[in-house]
């Protein structure tokens, strides 16, 4: 028996070792970031205002829709086509939320020289193809991001294109129907809080009438603290939810929370310059 | 007496033992071999979707080159042949995986031969319904060699498992098979490029 349960481990073992090799094989697909973020300047193409703008703006999109547009800058695609490189860092970052496949992956590779050719490229998770197909894509791609990249104006382009996408995505689910899908009980667990306001507020009002008018002012500054420590603590509630994959977001509020786990199938276009 | 309970206990324990054993690894056996079938399924849907692509592109070519009846005529007849070619997938062969993809090869090489023509045709090149169908296509190659990737390591990860011992044993017993893997030949892992 101890044999056997040995060979099973050493079986379990040798198993995960091939998978590691196996998935290991785009070696030059940079690692999932961390702390996770949504704008990773690998080539340093960015200045530090513009990658927060980008960041700031990416995951309050991330935030409402759900959707995760990540912007990926590398200096050499290490002979890989864009179009794969671009779907591997989508697939082995899982961008895009599970259930949804809802991620896209904006991929920039600059001329580095006047010998050198730039590579930009979309790619699409699954579930995002039919808001945005290939041919749109490509036409994102052309219109927003290589003209301007063709000047040198990064920050540009991805801007344009991020919020031409960002339309482009919201289209395909509501952040409504994804709340209503996932967080169900974000608002139910508010519901008892929010009675017992109502019920003190009513207790105030009635004592405030036998009391004095001082007391009165008082008192409603009192609920008014209250009620903004609550409104506090559900705010915070809310801005958590997109934290389920295990990632622990290490910024109050508005940090970007994680990749998801979304898969793509090679959805997208490019264009080089 | 009482040394035969033990000996019964012990027995009984056992054969508990081996049957969760067996019962998990078979179990397992079937969620994976579940995976690649499904990703087949995957595989022929993304081809499926190149072949759909075809009757249009073929119908705005014939209408700026209509001396490319040849060309032409060699895309419809390929995907004829490939579109019949069809795999179930609990009967994967590496035979049936090799027809397959000969037949969708056909189609590749005829097609690539066709963007040569194309380019003697600016006026073709400056259509956007062409431009629009020359970005499904190259969508299309690419999901193509992504699929086919993960149909790979799919099956390597099933095959993998029923390979290894002990679990090799019941495999063996319930007759699990080894699944065909996608040959990459001629640099066909990397999707082919469809230039214009």
């Amino acid at each position: 028996m101890a044999y056997l349960h040995k060979t099973r481990i050493f079986s379990i073992f040798f198993a995960i070792f091939i998978s590691n090799i196996i998935l290991l094989n785009g070696q030059a697909i940079p690692d999932k970031p961390y702390p996770p973020m949504l704008v990773n300047d690998f080539a340093g193409i960015l200045n530090v205002k513009q990658t927060r703008f980008l960041e700031e703006k990416l995951v309050r999109f991330n935030d409402t829709t759900s959707n995760q547009i990540t912007v990926v800058t590398v200096q050499s695609l290490d002979g890989n086509s864009p179009s794969m490189f671009a779907t591997d860092i989508g697939l082995k970052w899982n961008v895009g939320q599970k259930d949804f496949d809802n991620g896209i992956v904006i991929l920039i590779k600059p001329k580095l020289n006047n010998s050198d050719k730039g590579h930009a490229y979309i790619a699409v998770g699954y579930g995002l193809e039919p808001a945005i197909p290939d041919a749109i894509a490509k036409r994102v791609v052309e219109n927003e991001m290589i003209p301007s990249f063709r000047n040198g104006k990064y920050f540009e382009g991805i801007n344009k294109a991020t919020g031409i996408l960002m339309s482009l995505a919201a289209g395909e689910i509501t952040s409504d129907e994804y709340s209503n899908q996932s967080r169900p009980d974000g608002f139910v667990s508010l519901i008892p809080f929010l009675a017992l306001v109502i019920v003190l507020l009513i207790i105030r009002n009635s004592r405030s009438r036998t009391h004095g008018i001082s007391s009165h002012g008082n008192g409603s500054l009192l609920t008014a603290l209250w009620l903004g420590s609550i409104m506090g603590n559900s705010s915070r509630h809310s801005g958590s939810w997109n934290n389920f994959t295990g990632n622990g977001s290490g910024f109050g509020g508005g940090g970007f929370g994680g990749f998801g786990g979304g898969s793509f199938g090679g959805g997208g276009a490019g264009g080089s310059w | 007496m009482k040394r035969n309970w033990i000996i019964i206990i012990v027995i009984l324990l056992l054969v508990f033992i081996v049957y969760g054993w067996v019962k998990g690894t078979y179990n397992d056996m079937i969620i994976q071999s579940e995976i690649v079938d499904k990703q087949w399924a995957d595989v022929e849907n993304v081809y499926q979707r190149r072949a759909d692509l075809i009757p249009n592109l073929v119908a705005t070519v014939k209408g700026y080159a209509e001396h490319e009846k040849e060309t032409l005529e060699g895309v419809v007849n390929a995907r004829a042949k490939a579109t019949s070619t069809t795999i179930n997938a609990d009967n994967l062969t590496p035979q049936k995986i090799a027809s397959f993809q000969k037949a969708q090869d056909g189609l590749s090489s005829a097609l690539s031969k066709l963007m040569v023509v194309v380019e003697r045709y600016p006026d073709l090149k400056a259509n956007t319904n062409f431009l629009e169908l020359q970005a499904q296509l190259e969508g299309t190659e690419n999901r193509i060699a992504v699929e086919r990737r993960k149909f790979n390591e799919a099956a390597r990860s099933y095959n993998t498992s029923i390979k290894l011992f002990p679990k090799n044993m019941i495999a063996n017993m319930f007759g699990f098979e080894k699944k065909p893997y996608f040959k990459s030949q001629e640099g066909s892992e990397e999707a082919p490029k469809v230039e214009f």
